[in-house]
């Protein structure tokens, strides 16, 4: 055991290759109580890879994995008693019950008894399955399996929660449960790790995002920090009705403004500070003898950002 | 400990859940047996040798039609006396009956024929042999009866009955032996016992190399890897996947076991002898199901090769014909079947009164089987899970 500041994972200069292909290199990051840290990018970024590595399932090239104190490898259960694993593919007995799954992965995290059937009980509640409970998970829809995936993690009630993309594949409605669940169990103090490829769901869930592409973090922290690497551009979009030609010479000598584009209905304007710009704007659009129809604000997001330290869009 | 059972039990569960499964453990090894013990066991069915020599008269062709009539004779015949007994010596036939030179003509005058009758010295043969008896006392029976109301003319029946209990004198059957005795130990065998044994052996091995497929599923699925995602090491894991193989295993040849002794009265001799060979048994087929769960990505090919290794060693190891019946080069190449050690150790324990001190050889050979199979599986699993 070594001391643990307060931090339930750490990992550092993670590093793994299949073959030719380094899939994930010099991987660093750590997570505190009752923080979700977000694995934020395209399939095939090594989020998984990263994820593997941190929960002992793959043999790492490099680096260090500490547990709530206790180093993980592929061969240590200390550590991985911490640790509620969800993995990206559902991975349950699909010819046995949702019950029978449960109590199977309780075992194997050390419980038993009584107190594992209340554990189940109450798990069955939370998951929204508890009427299901005694069906065969083989004929549950994928919003549900997914549930039951994420439930099997929780039972031990871990200190880390690690969730691999899991709401790939769900419906809306299972989609909000389970990052409505995620919210709880972060606010009850759990330490969780949440991969994705959705921007929305980094920008709700997580305290911090490391942003990956092609094995590496390219940038981390709060998504305030985040998008300062942009710089603060906000997109504005204005309607007119007519003039756009003037409107947009206009606009483009107001000092905030970097940049200026027509489309087919309006003019895209790329600001600095669009909030305390935006009524010089419309004055200038006015004195150009337009009249403006609608203006839309967009803050930068995670996408902006991904797609500034990229080049690439998150989702191709 | 725990942790092993569960996933012991879960695999198990699992395995029974499946209704063919349900089908081919418990319901079609006792069909075969039924239906091996009815083909098998309806009885002797003996094949005889009969070689005349010299001229055959009417009462040589009378003899050979009776014997041949007799349901549990069938007659081959040989102009060559030493073709016969090669017949006789190979297992061929069960014996070979020469009738000498001038038999009509001796039973006819009253003089003596000398009825030779080979065999190997099979308790077997004793049976032949009385039937042999039977038909010659028949047939000189009438024949000297008759002679004796043709010579006094007009005799009492009285007179008629004492002469034809003499007539072992008149024609006489000599028995000698040929070659090594073949089926001594196949003739206190109850009609079910032979093919219970067989049965056993090949079943319990097929169920468990199908319960390879279940591994490979749980290894496609995820769940393998799940599992060690949890506090719980490689080994246990390992561990907990052998006993799921093994518990089916075990259902299965307990099953049979208990199912045939209950049902057909099947004789499986010493029961402590028979219970170690299942259980030492179960661990070489549990083995080879690792093995196979560990080496095969797709469930559906290893099930399909499964069927077919299953059957291959239980036709080479001697579990679908006696081992007795093979050719010697064949009867070597058994050896190296796991079937053959089990199938010998349940002979030694029901045909020859073993007991577990008799089979621990056998049992000596299974488990080294087993520790192979199950050395080589472990370790291949271990690195196909944590890849
Ligand atoms: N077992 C493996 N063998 C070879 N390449 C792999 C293996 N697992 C992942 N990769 C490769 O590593 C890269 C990262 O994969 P992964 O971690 O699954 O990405 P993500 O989870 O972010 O979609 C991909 O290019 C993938 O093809
Ligand atoms: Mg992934």
């Amino acid at each position: 055991m070594t001391p643990d500041n307060g931090r339930v994972l750490e990992a550092s200069n993670l590093r793994k290759v299949f073959g030719d292909l380094v899939a994930v290199e010099d991987v660093s990051f750590h997570i505190g109580e009752g923080e979700t840290y977000g694995l934020l990018g395209p399939n095939g970024a090594g989020k998984t890879t990263t994820i593997s590595m941190v929960i002992g399932l793959l043999e790492r090239d490099g680096g260090e994995v500490v547990v709530a104190g206790n180093p993980v490898t592929t061969k240590s259960t200390t550590a991985k008693a911490a640790i509620g694993y969800v993995p990206q593919d559902i991975a349950i007995y699909p010819d046995l019950t949702a019950r029978e799954n449960l109590s199977f992965f309780g075992h194997l995290y050390g419980m038993g008894g009584s107190d594992l059937k209340r554990r189940i009980d109450e798990l069955l509640e939370v998951i929204g399955l508890a009427d299901r409970a005694d069906d065969r998970s083989e004929e549950f829809s994928g919003g549900m399996k997914r549930r039951l995936n994420i439930g099997i993690g929780l039972l031990h009630g871990p200190r880390l929660l690690m969730l691999d993309e899991p709401t790939v594949g769900v419906d809306p409605q299972s989609r909000n449960a389970i990052l409505e669940s995620v919210e709880r169990l972060s606010g009850e103090g759990m330490a969780v790790l949440y991969t994705t490829h959705y921007m929305e769901e980094a920008e709700r869930l997580c305290d911090r995002v490391g942003i990956i592409d092609e094995g590496q973090i390219k940038a981390e922290g709060t998504r305030a920090e985040l998008v300062s690497l942009v710089g603060q551009r906000d997109k504005v979009s204005l309607v007119t009705a007519d003039h756009a030609q003037e409107v947009a010479e206009a606009l483009a000598s107001h000092p905030d403004v970097v940049e200026v584009s027509g489309n087919e209905s309006g003019i895209d304007l790329l600001v600095s500070g669009a909030a305390a710009a935006l009524p010089a704007l419309l004055q200038l659009a006015a004195g150009a003898g337009a009249s403006v129809t609608s203006v839309e604000v967009v803050e930068p997001n995670l996408e902006a950002v991904f797609l500034h330290l990229t080049g690439k869009a998150l989702r191709d | 400990m725990r942790k092993i059972l569960a996933i012991g039990r879960v695999n198990t569960v699992r395995f029974l859940r499946e209704k063919s499964n349900i089908f081919f453990v418990f319901v079609f090894p006792m069909m075969i047996v039924l239906l091996t013990g009815i083909a098998f066991g309806s009885g002797f069915d003996a094949k005889v040798g009969v070689h005349v020599a010299g001229d055959e008269g009417p009462l040589a062709t009378q003899f050979v039609t009776a014997l041949d009539d007799l349901a549990d004779i069938s007659v081959i015949r040989y102009d060559d006396p030493d073709r016969m007994l090669d017949a006789v010596q190979r297992g061929y036939t069960d014996g070979g009956v020469t009738l000498p030179e001038g038999y009509d003509e001796a039973l006819v005058s009253g003089g003596t024929a000398q009825v030779e009758f080979v065999s190997r010295p099979d308790q077997g043969a004793l049976l032949v042999r009385e039937l042999v008896l039977e038909v010659v006392t028949d047939q000189a029976r009438p024949v000297t009866a008759g002679r004796f109301v043709e010579g006094t003319g007009a005799g009492s029946l009285d007179e008629a009955s004492a002469f034809a209990a003499a007539v072992p004198e008149t024609v006489t059957v000599k028995s000698r032996s040929a070659g090594d005795s073949l089926f001594e130990e196949f003739v206190d065998l109850g009609q079910f016992d032979l093919g219970a044994s067989q049965q056993l052996v090949l079943f319990m091995f097929l169920i468990s190399l199908a319960g390879s497929a279940e591994l490979i599923q749980t290894r496609k699925l995820g769940v393998a890897r799940r599992m060690l995602s949890t506090p719980t090491s490689s080994r246990t894991i390992l561990l907990g996947e052998t006993a799921g193989r093994y518990g089916v295993a075990l259902t299965q040849g307990l099953y049979i076991m208990i199912g045939t002794l209950l049902i057909f009265q099947v004789d499986w001799g010493d029961p402590i002898g028979a219970i170690a060979i299942v259980l030492v048994f179960g661990l070489v087929g549990t083995g080879a199901a690792m093995l196979m769960g560990s080496l095969f990505s797709n469930d559906q090919q290893a099930g399909g090769l499964g069927v077919l290794i299953g059957l291959g060693l239980a036709a080479i190891g001697g579990a679908m014909a006696p081992i007795e019946i093979f050719p010697e080069t064949m009867q070597t190449i058994a050896k190296f079947t796991p079937h053959y050690w089990a199938i010998d150790g349940f002979a030694e324990l029901v045909r020859r009164d073993g007991t577990m001190v008799d089979i621990l050889p056998n049992l000596g050979v299974l488990a080294g089987f087993a520790a192979v199979l199950l050395t080589v599986a472990s370790w291949r699993l271990q690195k196909v899970l944590t890849r």
